[in-house]
């Protein structure tokens, strides 16, 4: 018995862990998403995150500046998608997925121009559990919730925010009006471009925190395409989630478990290979899409361009 | 409208029809004169821009474009390689051109095509005794039907449960690539070889080659074929013309009687066909084998050609030649200079960015 809850323990700190970089991802896209663009480019954003953290985090020696500068990658790319889809109207699904390629190719290419031709071994020392005062000490769940890296607690406080900033300020109110109907939007007076443009750029920031989770705190290290489709894991985290952050978050912790048995089914001998089960994330992801799509309401202007008349 | 499948609205108007069936040269040459212009200034701009990476790098962008160029074109074996490079992009891009027009997002080519080489392989190696004219046609048709049932399968979740069909081809592209591994850990695959890959193909079901002495298979026919093909069925075909008004406005077709929903499963299933087809050409033609991953990126450049093409049919043609030729010289490049091969994802994705912007503005000019 008592193995039994070592084991689900283990499943469970498992799937916090890997819940934390598509958390960061999913709540980017799901600011681009809510200001109406499809956030199909959060894989490239986060492995733009993720090579941009890593490179630096190896250059300068920093942990914490890795974090900053990933997020500054992930905002670059942003930036650079926002600008094709919100100023020059570029169609957003196949943007995102030129930009995904985009940032794939110029990762491995830096990852071996900068160092003189050869892709240099990087090795990082991820930054160590920070077990919070007192909870840690609650029997099960203190070791499971509370014995985490500090990035990961952000993650999970960052939902809070989120939803706030969605549901209480004008600001969100007027991020979801350009999302819903960017033309009354627009005759309130704000500028539905702009405000999708800084939509994706912040949610391209924060996705770029989701890959310098995965390349600082999980890996320790940066290898061509290492965020390998988790950002479009997390975007079907968000349609999961119906478009909620705390949806989203339980997309993610959905998505996290099944990749944390995953990897632990080998070990307990089940006699499916490890191609099948490395399938089930993305079966799950179509079969949970399949079940709930019918009744979720997408943001109702996503994916059709603001043209101001 | 999406700012892609308006591609022509606004000059070519819907149906070259009736009034302009003595006239399809003129149609295309003023179809491709914009295409051409949009495609080489974002080409263009693309190299532009990974020359500053190249100079980053400490390399000269010079010789190493002069080093691609080589590696594309300078001698007949070359130019050879990039023909076969091109064939399955060609291919697959031709049934992403179809269903963008017909403002389908399919993005699931790669699961396709890793699908379609599959079938091809399974029924190469199924041992029926039967003689190889008969047997290679029967490993590409298989191919073709994977590919096809493979795309069908995304267009049903999509079209039943109303899931986005980026996110289902998306997401069913990864179980394609996995179910190649699996296959190849399982029943189709070597023992013993050290590396996941089937058997060798035997001798009857490979591509017959179009010059004897060289590695040049038929793939290439096929391909402009299919093109011609493919040109004919959306310019000239009632099929066509139903898939250029839903393109254009999905309330429109449906007013005129059309059903939204069995041509987007009709022109799924010709795309997935299509990027099967592909798959089952790269098996035969190329490697005499299934290998793990002889699908990686090819789904996106798909993507790109169609793109590239701005999504005419005739135009994939020229813009899979390009990808093609561009991906045999990068690889030439990096082995004589030194510059990783990599950079011809950046040109790949640069390309289709600047495209897609083209395409957008122009949508908004045309609505002025």
């Amino acid at each position: 018995m008592s193995m039994d809850i070592a084991a689900m323990a283990d499943l469970a700190t498992a799937t916090i862990r890997i819940a934390t970089p598509l958390l960061f991802a999913a709540l980017g896209g799901l600011l681009s998403e809510k200001a109406g663009t499809f956030a199909v480019g959060i894989e490239g954003m986060m492995l733009a995150g993720a090579f941009s953290g890593a490179i630096s985090a190896f250059v300068f020696g920093n942990v914490a500046l890795g974090f900053a500068l990933a997020a500054l990658g992930g905002a670059v790319t942003g930036s650079l998608l926002a600008f094709a889809t919100a100023r020059c109207r570029a169609d957003q699904m196949v943007t995102g997925l030129a930009v995904n390629v985009l940032v794939l190719g110029l990762s491995s290419f830096l990852l071996r121009g900068l160092f003189g031709g050869r892709a240099p071994v990087i090795r990082l020392t991820p930054p160590a559990a920070w077990p919070s005062p007192w909870l840690s000490d609650l029997p099960v769940l203190g070791p499971v919730l509370f014995r985490q890296p500090a990035i990961v607690y952000l993650a999970f406080l960052l939902v809070v925010p989120v939803a706030l900033f969605l549901a209480k300020t004008r600001a969100g109110l007027i991020l979801r009006a350009v999302g819903e109907n960017p033309e009354a939007a627009f005759a309130a007076g704000s500028d539905p471009v702009r405000i999708r443009m800084r939509a994706i750029i912040a949610g391209g920031a924060l996705a770029g925190l989701g890959g310098a989770v995965l390349a600082l705190q999980e890996v320790g290290s940066f290898t061509d395409g290492m965020t390998n489709g988790r950002g479009f894991i997390a975007l079907a985290a968000i349609l999961v989630g119906r478009w909620t952050p705390v949806g989203a978050m339980a997309g993610c912790l959905i998505f996290g478990f099944v990749t944390a048995l995953e990897l632990r089914a080998q070990s307990w001998g089940l006699p499916v290979s490890s191609y099948v089960m490395q399938m089930m994330p993305y079966c799950l992801a179509l079969a949970l899409l399949a079940g709930i799509s019918r009744s979720a309401r997408l943001p109702a202007s996503i994916g059709i361009p603001f043209i101001r008349h | 409208m999406s700012s892609l499948s308006g591609v022509d609205a606004p000059n070519n108007g819907l149906p070259p029809g009736k009034v302009a069936a003595f006239n399809t040269a003129d149609l295309l040459r003023r179809a491709l004169a914009g295409t051409a212009t949009r495609a080489i200034l974002a080409v263009a701009l693309a190299l532009l821009i990974t020359a500053i990476l190249i100079l980053i790098a400490g390399k000269n962008p010079l010789l190493a474009y002069a080093a691609l160029l080589k590696g594309a074109f300078g001698s007949l074996d070359r130019i050879i390689f990039g023909l076969n490079k091109s064939t399955p992009y060609i291919l697959a891009g031709l049934g992403v051109a179809l269903c963008f027009r017909a403002n389908v997002i399919n993005i699931g080519a790669e699961g396709q095509i890793a699908v379609g080489g599959i079938g091809a392989t399974a029924v190469a190696l199924s041992g029926l005794a039967l003689p190889g004219f008969l047997l290679m046609p029967m490993a590409l048709v298989a191919g073709a039907a994977c590919g096809a049932l493979w795309a069908g399968v995304a267009a049903f979740i999509s079209l039943k449960r109303g899931v986005h069909e980026v996110l289902c081809t998306l997401l069913l592209n990864f179980v394609g690539v996995l179910l190649v591994s699996e296959v190849l850990h399982g029943r189709l695959g070597e023992q013993g070889a050290g590396f996941p890959q089937s058997p060798l193909l035997p001798r009857t079901t490979w591509l017959p080659k179009l010059v004897a002495g060289t590695d040049l298979h038929i793939g290439i026919v096929l391909a402009v074929g299919a093109a011609l093909a493919c040109h004919i069925l959306f310019w000239r075909t009632t099929f066509g013309f139903r898939l250029r008004i839903m393109g254009a406005s999905r309330n429109a077709a449906r007013y005129v009687g059309i059903s939204n929903m069995r041509q987007t499963m009709r022109v799924m299933l010709l795309a997935g066909g299509l990027a099967g087809l592909a798959g089952g050409v790269e098996v035969l033609g190329v490697h005499y084998r299934l290998i793990e991953g002889f699908s990686a990126g090819f789904g996106f450049n798909a993507v790109g050609v169609a793109l590239l093409a701005s999504l005419n049919p005739m135009a994939v043609l020229p813009a899979g030649l390009f990808i093609g030729f561009l991906e045999a010289g990068a690889l030439a490049m990096q082995r004589e200079v030194g510059v990783p091969s990599s950079l011809v994802f950046v040109i790949q994705g640069l390309t289709m960015v600047f495209v897609l912007c083209a395409l957008g503005l122009r949508g908004e000019r045309s609505k002025v």
